[in-house]
Order: C-alpha cells, then structure tokens, then sequence
C-alpha cells in the first residue's frame, strides 16, 4: 500500500518512513506543503499522513486545496496540537483521522488499514473474492479456507488487485501503488508478480486485458 | 480613637464616628466656653453699672440727707437699712460721712468695705468679707466728706453665668448620643460601596480576573478600583502568555518524542543490523535533542524570571574565543570555517554566562543552519562607545519576511533540516534586551548568508586606552 508521509521534521520523518515501511507499507516522504499538495494532486496514494506545521504551506492548506481538487485519499492528520478545536479544525478541513503525537507505530499503520479501506468501502480488513481471503493485518491469504504463503510484492499486488476486484488496472496503476519514489522497478515486474499469483492461485482468477493490464475476477462469467 | 483592641484592625466607620464626634464635642465646648467669656463680659457691664448707678444715687441722697440733718446727733442716725427682699443678703452697701459710718445694710460689716489694708479708692473692688467675695462699687460726694460702698456677691454672678451656660449646654449635651447614633448610621450608609467591594472581592473566584464592577461606585473609589483592574488585567495578561508558553512548550516537545518512539520502535522491529543501528542512532539524537529543548525552555524560563542582573565588566573577546573553540568541533564536522576576528580587547557591562550563551546561540545558529563547506566569520569591533559583535555565515540566510518574525517563540525558518525549535532566538533577544543591547539581522554583504549584529554598550578601561 503505497501512502505519502509529509513531516518536516527529520528525525521525526525518517522514523515514520522506516517503521511503516516494516508494517508494509510504501513510504514516499515529503518535507513541505507545496510538495505534498503536488504529490497528491498526482499521485494514486492510498492514504496520507500529514503533519499540521509544514514549512512553505500549512498542513490544513494542503487539506482544503486538495479537497477543492477533488482529491479523494484518506488523510490522516499527525500533530502536536491536541486541543479540541484543533482537532475540529482539522476534521473540517477534510481529514479523514487525527492523532496526536507521539503515537505507535502500530496504531498509525492500524488507523492508516482502517482509512484505505474505509475508502473502498470495506467494512473489515478482510477482503474476500470468491473463496480468496485476505486479511491486510496479518497480511494472510486463504483460498477456501487453505493458508496461501505469498511474499511481501505478491501479497502487495494481490491486495491491490482485491481492493480493486472486477476493475482492469494497467500495469502503470499497479506500480504507482505498490512502488514508492527510488525504488527500482523492472519493466515486467508486474508480470512476473502476477505470474508467481497465478501458479499460487490458479490462471482463472486474475485475467490479462490484453495490451491493457490485469483484472481480478469477481464474478464467474467466462473470460 | 484609638480605642480598638490591638487585634481588631482599625475600623473606618469607627474612625469617621471618633473623628466626627470629637469635632462636634470641640466645637461644643468652644462654643460653650465662647458663651461664658460672653454672658460674663455683658452680665459684668450691666451689674457694674447697677452697682455704679444704685452709689451714685446714694451719695446724692447722703448729701441731701447730712445737709438736712446738720444738727442731728449720732443717736438718732438710723444706719441699719431695713432689708426689703430675700434677695438682699446678695448686695450690701456703706455711707460713710466725715469718717463715720452713716448708714449701711444690714449684712454690711461695720468696717469700711475696703481691699485689707487699703485706704479709700473710688472705683471697683474686689473685696473678701467674712467668707464671702464681694464686688464693691466706691464712690464719693464732691466735697470728699461722703464715702459710699455698694456691694454685690460675686457668688451671684457665677450663678447666673452657670444658669446661662448650662441652659445653652444642655440641649447640645443631652442630643450628643442620638447624634452619635445619626452619625454612625450616616456613616455606614456613607461605606456601603467600600463594603460592596469587600464583598464583591470575597465572592470572586480566586482565579477570576475579570475586572471588578460595582455599580455606581463613588468618585473616590475610582482610582482603587481602575487600579485593582488594571492589576486584574496585567496578571491575566502575564497568565495567559504563561499558559501559552506552557502550551507551547509542550507541543514543541511532542515533536522530538514522536520520533524518539517511532525510531526506537523500528530498531525494535529491524532485523537488518545497519537499518537498526540507523534507528538507534536516530533515537539518541531525538533524545539530544528533546533535551536541548529542555535546556532552552529552562533558560528562557529562567531569563524571564531574572528582573536585574549583577553586572560587571566582561571581555567579550576572550569570551568569543572561548565559545568559538567550544563549538568548533560541531563546525568541523560540517567542515565549515570559523574565524574570530577580534584584535582589541572589548568589554562591556554584563553577567558573563549570560553573555556566553548569546553568543554560543548566535554562533550555533549560523553553524547550524549553514551547509557544509560554509565560511562563517564572528568579529569584534569598537564603535564609538559601543561594542559591536558581528556573526556572519556564507549559508542560505534569511527571507525578509521571516527577519521580522524571528524571536518569537517557536518560530523557525522553515524548509531547513536543521532540527532547531526558534527558543535559540528568543534567548538572544532576551539576553539582548537585559544587557541594553541592541540586535540586528540582515544579509552579509560579504559572505552572502546571515548577518547578525549585537551592540552592547562599552566599558572603557585602561587595557584599551592602552592597546590604542
């Protein structure tokens, strides 16, 4: 799941990347408003974590002017302002959570699951297609009820093609949400994912469009 | 007046009904006393001259009588006047003619009504006969043959000026406890607004600070209370900047404890080794950090609470070396350059300490928030009678906009890496302000970043005089 980190603080930012990045999660961190206004106008982040007091343009700025764009993510606001009327502020500015720092890791990855799936419109962490169960917080996978060991990009891959279930993605979507920003991404990387999927899975449950990108299959209509 | 116990506090109504009473008692025994000096001047004029007239009219008739009666012998002289009214004990007289008493009154004695001693004097006299004191009118025919002595008690003059003083004395003496009692209500009424106050103030919540209001609240309370609400005002003011540095304070350090907890839970969960020590690192710097924070509120705080400082004369060259070999190793592991320019000695009136963090601020800021690679360069220069301590960097400097804004609390320059909390600044200031110095940022004209200026007023010492 790939979400956009912007914190200005260093130390702070570093640390938020790292962990979520152990919990799964692709990182992008940004440093200013400016830049994280401009990576989420353009970007299919699936949720953000933004700080309040950013340098260049303030946090809840950021929030209005992506709101006004039609910018949809789920934002989660990160501040040191605790107040209520901060937090109210915050929420109707458009944040979809608000936490307060210092928080655990492990919360902030939790309440960034819950918004992504808020956001599809999933009401639990499991995600199920048609006997195949994906929990996204043990990151396990089952197919009629048998365990499924996938890896981390396998896992990654899947779970976008679920939350995305009976939609064509090209392979340019998929990679914009499971790659952050430097990381190295061959060209038929996507195919070789979903190559491994397919032998795990069977053929018929993800389908090739043709010059197109990939679908899962959520229905049991022929291909 | 002073008739309150040593424990009771003084009472204004007490005090108002004492100082009023005694003032009407004053002005009653005045007039009283007045009404004596008054009733016995005028009562002394009328007797005297009933005296004077009844002598006048017996040496007339004495004259008349001693030409009628030539040849009447000493027998058949009646000299015992008969007493015609009770009130005759009270006046006495004498006629004397050729040395011979003629007539007299019964109560009058036989012997010439003269002071003791003394001869014959017209006029009056005061005169003691047996125990009684008399006032004698003395007169005398032309042909100095008859002597005439009228006498009246003095006794029954005192009386009637005691009848006249007690009857204008005692209406005012019977009234004084009603007016007592119309005084001290008047009085209290007069206090109400003050006891209003009282209980306005004792109602209040002790952490109110909302202005007093008492309605109607007479002239002379008005400056008590405009000063009592002023007093409200200025502490509510210094509260509230308090409550907001508190608020600051705390949010600032959330900041650094946030990454301390995320760094530390990653080292937690990071089974690479490289990655860990990475995380571990970072969450000692957060706790340098935190603690630096700490340091700087501690300061500030501290600063605040500092009303005036025990001056006394620094050198501030050899402190600037001091700070700049101090911070030198944190420059060159930025390989940055520092250079001290300082050839004169240059003292100022300061707290030494004090002035040693402006300046390990001053020189941590530029070193700070300047790349590697950078030139920053401090000098210490003479200016009439001023000492002038320049900081200049070869860094990004500063915005305009963002100048006007340093100094206050948490306010940082934003888009630096540099992890800083703004405090740096505020301590500066305010070591600045305590010192009568005075702060001034702009660009380097010469190294392209940060010029800061501090100009401490000098001390003009010998060593100077004598390196010129």
């Amino acid at each position: 799941m790939r979400i956009l980190l912007a914190e200005d603080d260093p130390l702070l930012g570093d640390g938020l990347r790292a962990g979520l990045r152990q919990l799964g999660f692709q990182v992008d961190w940004v440093r200013d408003g400016a830049a994280a206004e401009r990576e989420l106008r353009a970007e299919p982040y699936a949720a953000a974590v933004l700080d309040l007091g950013l340098p260049r343009q303030d946090g809840l700025d950021v929030l209005a002017a992506i709101r006004r764009a039609g910018v949809t993510v789920p934002v989660l606001v990160l501040t040191a302002r605790d107040a209520v009327p901060d937090r109210i502020r915050g929420l109707d500015h458009g944040a979809d959570d608000y936490v307060v720092k210092p928080v655990d890791l492990h919360e902030l990855a939790a309440r960034l699951r819950a918004l992504v799936r808020r956001s599809h419109g999933q009401p639990a962490e499991r995600l199920e297609v048609r006997g195949l169960v994906l929990d996204s917080t043990t990151r396990k996978v089952q197919l009629d009820g048998a365990p499924i060991a996938l890896s981390t990009r396998e896992f990654d891959l899947l779970h976008v093609l679920m939350l995305h279930a009976g939609r064509v993605l090209t392979r340019e979507q998929i990679e914009q949400r499971l790659y952050s920003w430097g990381e190295e991404v061959e060209s038929n990387t996507v195919e070789v994912h979903v190559h491994y999927l397919r032998r795990k899975l069977g053929t018929a449950r993800i389908r090739t469009v043709r010059g197109v990108g990939y679908q899962l299959v959520d229905d049991d209509s022929p291909a | 007046m002073t008739a309150a116990s040593p424990r009771s506090p003084p009472s204004l109504q007490r005090r108002v009904l004492a100082l009023v009473l005694g003032a009407v008692a004053l002005v009653w025994l005045a007039s009283g006393l007045f009404t004596w000096f008054d009733a016995r001047h005028e009562l002394d004029e009328l007797l005297d001259s009933h005296l004077a007239q009844a002598a006048a009219l017996l040496v007339a008739q004495q004259v008349r009588a001693v030409g009628e009666t030539e040849d009447d012998d000493e027998d058949h002289r009646r000299i015992d006047a008969p007493s015609l009214h009770r009130y005759a004990p009270r006046v006495t007289f004498q006629v004397w003619h050729e040395g011979r008493l003629a007539l007299r009154s019964s109560n009058a004695p036989t012997t010439a009504m003269t002071p003791p001693g003394r001869r014959f004097k017209p006029g009056f006299h005061t005169v003691a006969l047996g125990d009684a004191t008399w006032r004698v009118f003395a007169a005398e025919g032309a042909e100095h043959d008859v002597q005439v002595y009228v006498g009246e008690r003095i006794e029954a003059r005192l009386s009637i000026l005691r009848a006249v003083l007690r009857s204008t004395l005692w209406p005012v003496a019977a009234a004084l406890p009603l007016l007592a009692l119309a005084i001290w209500w008047a009085v209290s009424q007069g206090l109400s607004p003050l006891r209003q106050l009282g209980r306005a103030l004792a109602a209040r919540d002790p952490r109110a600070l909302e202005p007093v209001a008492i309605g109607g609240a007479p002239v002379e309370m008005r400056p008590a209370l405009d000063a009592l609400n002023a007093l409200f005002g200025r502490i509510g003011e210094l509260m509230e900047s308090e409550r907001r540095f508190t608020a600051d304070a705390a949010h600032e350090l959330r900041t650094p404890l946030a990454a301390i907890r995320a760094q530390a839970q990653v080292a937690l969960g990071e089974a690479d080794i490289d990655a860990r020590r990475h995380a571990l690192r970072a969450t000692l710097e957060g706790c340098d950090r935190a603690a630096r924070l700490i340091e700087q509120l501690l300061m500030l705080s501290r600063l605040e609470a500092t009303q005036q400082l025990a001056l006394q004369p620094v050198e501030l060259a050899a402190l600037a070396r001091q700070v700049s070999a101090a911070l030198a190793p944190a420059a060159q592991q930025k390989m940055q350059q520092v250079e001290l320019d300082a050839p004169l000695p240059c003292t100022v009136n300061g707290d030494e300490a004090l002035l040693a963090v402006l300046v390990r601020n001053l020189l941590d800021n530029a070193i700070r928030y300047s790349p590697r690679d950078a030139r920053i360069e401090l000098c210490l220069r003479r200016e009439a009678d001023v000492v002038m301590l320049g900081i200049e960097d070869s860094g990004p400097g500063m915005l305009e906009a963002d100048i006007g804004r340093i100094g206050q609390r948490f306010f940082r320059v934003l888009g630096h890496d540099a992890p800083g909390s703004g405090l740096g600044w505020s301590i500066v200031r305010r070591i600045a302000a305590t010192h009568g110095a005075t702060l001034q940022v702009g660009r380097s004209a010469r190294l392209g970043g940060l010029s800061v200026q501090v100009r401490l007023p000098a001390v003009d010492t010998p060593s100077g005089a004598e390196v010129r």
